[in-house]
């Protein structure tokens, strides 16, 4: 009996019973989707954080000088960590101190920030926002678009001037029926004037953008700094990733210097880069997908189980059968492709179920977050031949038992 | 005449013991019969008497423990499972007497599965059960399954079956214990026509009304051919005269 044979007879099978088959592939189902789930968002994830992530928080060919790391991968010991915190702000010194250390700098700027509870305008206000204090060349670095209006210019930084552009949604709420520009808003006893509103990020991160107020370093250095002349970031964009390495030595050596540290001490500031956030999303990623194989082999083996149990089942209720099917003149081997043909089958219909369902999550997703749906093709590849095994071996045992009937109690069988 | 014919089956001292544990029980002690080409055999007896362990052996369905069989020239008492398996396909058709057809497939489906065995494409297999089908007047009901079938429709799909493969023998379990009596009369005059066209046939029987309608009967009695004679009802052998089949 060919094997096409073989899978015709185990289809004729499947389709009397169907219920039966539909309850034998649920387990199998569960588990490929939920491999097929959890690799798409991984994946989507994954894309968002190089593609849209890390791009747009540091940008290419950046690096920004900071007190610590943002972002922690959690591989550093307690006694780093400590150091990390007793590093001081870098402040106006460090900036000037780094500034002529890279003159060639396709963008510099720095910043200070803090989160404040609300913004007013009239009797509108808007809750917990964040205010930054931005060089210029600040927006620049960080690649905000203005929707209208106009950004902040070298004159508003040199005079130190009052101005704000501020987020969406701060327009939105403060200003719901005319335009913002030239209008007053005022932060705790300060008033600015509005000259600008920035385009939507929107986003998974983007949402804290969207509710911020950018304003000239100096003017919120004068007003609501909570101390003078910090700083919580110096940016520094390089024309290409060759002059990244050599800027960066560069404003190491100056900051050594103007910060007096002697040789052989530790550096009292950090160096972030996209490329390192890049490495600590790698570290949580590999994390994710190591937990993948043990939770879908999980309910792998259990489907595989029920497979197994359903196929027992099955051969006993159709010991008469098989003895008719060997009088016939069907060999062991006949009759163990039969039923490995139809566990087999049970497990790969059960194996694109799960493919289309973790897409249909997969789609979700991406229908309700900004995670792009990624299905990489070894994934289904995977889901296809972990159903084949699964179908595989969980069919063997009952097939050699059937295979192995004496025919003569198996035509006798009530 | 008789020497002219050739021999299907021939067993010198067949012998079958089950170790039941406790005992050892000898369901055949000794059985030498021969069987040739073109015969109407009944297989009578006792219950308990070997007949069914008989006609297991002889269908290849199960092996004895001593003693010669002889199948077309071919010692099969002490081949594989799979050499007896396909030895089953080719040369025995089976008919039973709950006629075991699966019961979830077509009328034609059943009779196909022999074919599937042997290897026959799905074209020249449907073209072949279909056939078979109508040699048994059942050319109408190819595409019912057996739960629309009435028991004689049902024995007539099983003797297609057993039929298609061209077998050198059909060996019939109690064809007709399950049927009633004008059925049976059908199923057998459906045997006594295959006869005439040639048909090897072995039927295991209870009933001696059934038994006479062969040509020769071997009676067993504990395990051992307690007699082999010629019926009255059919001409010794080679009959062109057709069968009396009594009508109810």
């Amino acid at each position: 009996m060919s094997i096409f044979e073989a899978l015709r007879v185990a289809l004729t099978q499947l389709w009397a019973h169907k219920l039966k088959s539909i309850f034998s592939l649920l387990g199998v189902v569960i588990g490929i989707t939920f491999l097929i789930a959890v690799i798409t968002v991984v994946e989507g994830m994954n894309r968002y954080v190089q593609e849209d992530f890390a791009g747009s928080l540091f940008g290419v060919n950046t690096f920004s000088v900071v007190r610590r790391p943002t972002v922690s991968t959690g591989n550093r010991s307690a006694e780093e960590r400590r150091r990390l915190d007793r590093n001081p702000y870098p402040d106006l010194d460090d900036v000037e101190a780094l500034r002529n250390a890279v003159p060639d700098a396709r963008y510099f700027a720095y910043r200070d920030a803090r989160r404040m509870r609300e913004v007013w305008h009239g009797v509108r206000r808007r809750r917990n926002i964040r205010v930054i204090g931005g060089s210029e060349d600040y927006q620049d670095v960080q690649g905000w678009k203005i929707e209208e209006g106009r950004g902040l210019t070298p004159l508003d930084q040199q005079r130190g001037l009052k101005v704000a552009v501020i987020g969406p949604e701060i327009a939105e709420k403060l200003f719901p029926a005319g335009s913002p520009l030239g209008r007053q808003i005022r932060l705790e006893a300060h008033r600015y004037e509005v000259v600008g509103v920035f385009e939507r990020k929107g986003g998974l991160l983007g949402n804290a953008w969207d509710a911020a107020i950018l304003m000239p370093y100096e003017a919120y250095n004068q007003t609501l700094s909570r101390k003078r002349d910090r700083v919580l970031e110096i940016s520094v964009k390089t024309n290409n990733e060759s002059e990244l390495q050599v800027a960066m030595d560069a404003a190491e050596e100056a900051l050594r210097i103007s910060r007096g540290l002697r040789p052989g001490e530790e550096n009292n500031f950090y160096f972030q880069t996209s490329s390192g956030l890049l490495s600590a999303w790698e570290t949580i990623n590999n994390i994710l997908l190591a937990a993948v194989p043990g939770l879908v082999s999980i309910s792998l083996v259990v489907g595989g189980i029920v497979i197994m149990n359903i196929m027992l089942v099955s051969v006993t209720q159709r010991t008469r059968e098989i003895g008719v099917r060997k009088a016939m003149g069907a060999t062991q081997r006949d009759i163990m492709m039969q039923f490995l043909a139809e566990s087999s089958f049970i497990s790969l219909l059960g194996a694109a179920l799960g493919i289309l369902f973790g897409l249909g999550l997969g789609k979700l997703v991406e229908r309700f977050s900004p995670l792009p749906a990624s299905i990489p093709p070894w994934a289904v590849a995977t889901a296809i031949a972990l159903g084949l095994l699964v179908g595989l071996s969980s069919g063997i045992y009952p097939a050699r038992r059937a295979s192995r009937l004496n025919p003569i109690d198996a035509l006798r069988y009530e | 005449m008789e020497a002219s014919t050739p021999t299907v089956i021939v067993t010198h001292g067949l012998s079958k013991e089950y170790d039941m544990g406790a005992e050892i029980v000898h369901a055949l002690r000794g059985v030498d019969i021969q069987i040739r080409s073109n015969e109407f055999i009944a297989v009578m007896g006792p219950s308990g008497s070997g007949k069914s362990t008989l006609m297991n052996v002889i269908g290849c369905l199960d092996t004895p423990t001593a003693g010669e069989y002889i199948l077309n020239g071919v010692p099969v008492q002490d081949l594989e499972d799979d050499e007896l398996a396909r030895i089953r396909n080719r040369e025995i058709g089976f008919v039973f007497q709950t006629f075991n057809l699966l019961p979830r497939a077509t009328a034609l489906h059943n009779v196909e599965l022999p074919l599937i065995y042997a290897g026959v494409k799905a074209g020249e297999r449907r073209e072949r059960a279909a056939r078979a089908l109508g040699l048994v007047s059942l050319a109408d009901r190819m595409q019912h399954q057996p739960n629309e079938l009435s028991g004689g429709q049902r024995q007539r799909v099983a003797i297609a079956r057993a039929l298609v493969n061209e077998p050198s023998i059909l060996l019939a379990d109690e064809p007709t214990g399950n049927l009633d009596s004008s059925t049976s009369a059908e199923i057998m005059s459906l045997f006594v026509d295959l006869h005439r066209q040639g048909q090897t046939i072995i039927m295991v029987t209870h009933e001696h009304d059934i038994a006479e309608f062969a040509e020769r009967i071997i009676t067993l009695v504990d395990g051992m051919v307690a007699s082999s004679h010629a019926t009255l009802t059919t001409a010794p052998f080679a009959s062109t005269a057709p069968p009396v089949i009594s009508e109810p």
